[in-house]
């Protein structure tokens, strides 16, 4: 472990170290998505009646399996559609693999599709207050990181304003802010960074790089930039087809990628 | 299936304390918006127990026939004010899955906790109305009676069997939105089928009213108003509650059979 660790710490911008401890682990894992024609299909497929309607299965992982441990920062590459954001997805829980298991220690924090997730009928300031609740954070927890969010958000009068009057940036900047306001164990970030104007995309990944420092946060990240992948991981693992075609080194990862796709 | 129901009871009190919170939440959300805002949970119950009276005893003079019985609206409210419980789930609570997308498929949250937040705030709003009928009952002359006791066990049970109804539909509504407009095309034949408007005893054809007693809608209309009108236990009449037992079994059982089959597909098709 030391000497992997002395290897870490000459890239000033990466992980500091890393343990032993396995905080996410798949095991052939597949995830199977069955298509139907329509709804009708869909209802009585589920019932297992296949009849008419039935279109077929896609596998969206297949027979995935790796190990990341506690402190790693990890780049998913691959195309659209190879299951990069599949496996996220059950990483934070919201998906169940059809076969295998996929087993997570810790609290995660997710950085997948900003935008959503927020109800629009509640101001900005209850729709902190809602997450927070449903993350399980006590009164006290959130009452520490309302005053953070609010800050790094800089939304002004509009934080207690009903988001349904916010822009789209507007709503990625709240969402930014709280997912990484609230101190994650492990961070997921799929394709986040490009959210807000300049002044805040700079704030947010000089923000990710100040939680990425933290040796006890494991950052798993999608990106289709090798150079955003180099910048703050140090491991790659390439997807095709919901397969892993790669898993090493991030400079070798970002180059198997750029050769084969 | 003892798993499945395991696990459900085991989401539920695990997250009780985010399931509270989010019930109020869901009426905050209800009331935003208007200036009356928490005044119109009563408002609209208020105007059908009004247009009911007015139509039936008033229209119809359809009201208490011996003098010594209790005024009619307190009969008429003793069953209405449940079934503004029933037709709110019948109606959103069946569908409670759209209302929530956030927490089916953006955040680690047990479905069947979902159908206890609409639930759970819905038992709040009746909460509210059960209060405004205590306040009927005692504006009526009506003495503090033992058998108002079985009010809470009443609630209780409509809260139970009404989550698990929830929890069955709202899987299947996520599927196909058929059951969600089946459920609304319904609610108002159950309305007046029920009983909320009539007394099922005093229907004079044997066969219908054991086959009325088999409506879970009936058993706490007539419950509720075995309590505050007839003075009455409920399980007086066993066919009534042998009739509430098998339909509580049966929506149990499919309950948990829909649950086991869909809620680890459901976050993938909504």
């Amino acid at each position: 472990m030391s000497s992997n660790d002395e290897a870490k710490k000459e890239r000033s911008l990466t992980k500091t170290s890393v343990s032993d401890e396995v905080v996410i682990r798949f095991d052939h894992v597949t995830k199977t998505y069955h298509l139907y024609k329509n709804d009708k299909g869909r209802l009585l497929g589920v019932f297992n009646i296949h009849k008419a309607g039935y279109l077929g299965e896609v596998n969206a992982s297949n027979d995935l399996s790796f190990e990341i441990k506690k402190g790693e920062a990890v780049s998913f590459l691959g195309r659209n559609g190879a299951g990069k954001s599949t496996a996220l997805k059950m990483v934070t829980g919201v998906t169940h693999p059809t076969k295998g298991t996929v087993e997570v220690n810790g609290r995660v924090s997710a950085l997948l599709e900003l935008t959503a997730g927020f109800d629009k009928q509640l101001t900005g300031r209850e729709n902190i207050h809602l997450r927070g609740q449903i993350m399980g954070l006590n009164k006290d927890e959130i009452a520490a990181i309302e005053p953070k969010v609010e800050e790094f958000a800089d939304l002004g009068l509009y934080f207690d304003q009903p988001m349904r009057t916010y822009s789209s940036g507007m709503r990625a900047r709240l969402g930014f802010a709280f997912a990484v306001a609230i101190d994650p164990e492990i961070l997921v970030v799929d394709e986040a960074l490009s959210v807000g104007d300049r002044a805040f995309q700079k704030k947010c990944i000089a923000r990710i790089r100040e939680i990425m420092m933290d040796e006890n946060v494991t950052v798993l990240f999608v990106t289709h930039s090798s150079s955003t992948a180099k910048e703050f991981c140090s491991r790659g693992i390439v997807l095709d087809k919901g397969t892993k075609v790669f898993d090493g080194g991030i400079d070798e990862a970002t180059a198997y990628y750029e050769q084969h796709y | 299936m003892l798993k499945t129901l395991a696990d459900i009871l085991s989401d539920n009190w695990h997250w009780r304390s985010q399931i509270g919170r989010l019930a109020v939440f869901e009426l905050v959300k209800k009331s935003r918006g208007a200036v009356l805002s928490w005044a119109w949970f009563f408002i609209k119950p208020a105007m059908y127990i009004f247009c009911f009276w007015f139509a039936l005893e008033i229209g119809l003079r359809q009201g208490s026939t011996d003098a010594g019985a209790p005024p009619y609206i307190l009969w008429l409210a003793a069953g209405l004010i449940p079934w503004f419980f029933m037709q709110d789930i019948l109606g959103a609570g069946v569908n409670v899955l759209s209302r929530y997308p956030y927490l089916v498929n953006k955040i680690k949250f047990p479905l069947s906790a979902i159908s206890t937040i609409y639930v759970t705030a819905t038992m709040i709003i009746q909460l509210m109305l059960m209060a405004a009928l205590f306040v009927i009952y005692f504006a009526c002359g009506m003495p503090l009676d033992i058998h108002l006791l079985q009010v809470p066990l009443l609630l209780a049970m409509m809260f139970i069997f009404w989550d698990i109804f929830s929890i069955m539909l709202s899987q299947l509504s996520a599927v196909s939105k058929d059951v969600a407009n089946l459920m609304k095309a319904l609610s108002t034949p159950f309305f007046w089928l029920s009983g909320i408007i009539f007394d099922v005893q005093s229907i004079p054809v044997d066969w219908i009213q054991t086959l009325l007693h088999f409506n879970p809608i009936t058993f706490f209309a007539s419950g509720f108003r075995d309590a505050f009108y007839n003075q009455v236990w409920f399980w007086e009449n066993p066919t009534a509650c042998l009739g509430f037992a098998v339909v509580f079994v049966v929506t149990l059982v499919a309950a948990l059979f829909v649950y086991k089959r869909l809620h680890e597909e459901v976050p993938d098709v909504l």
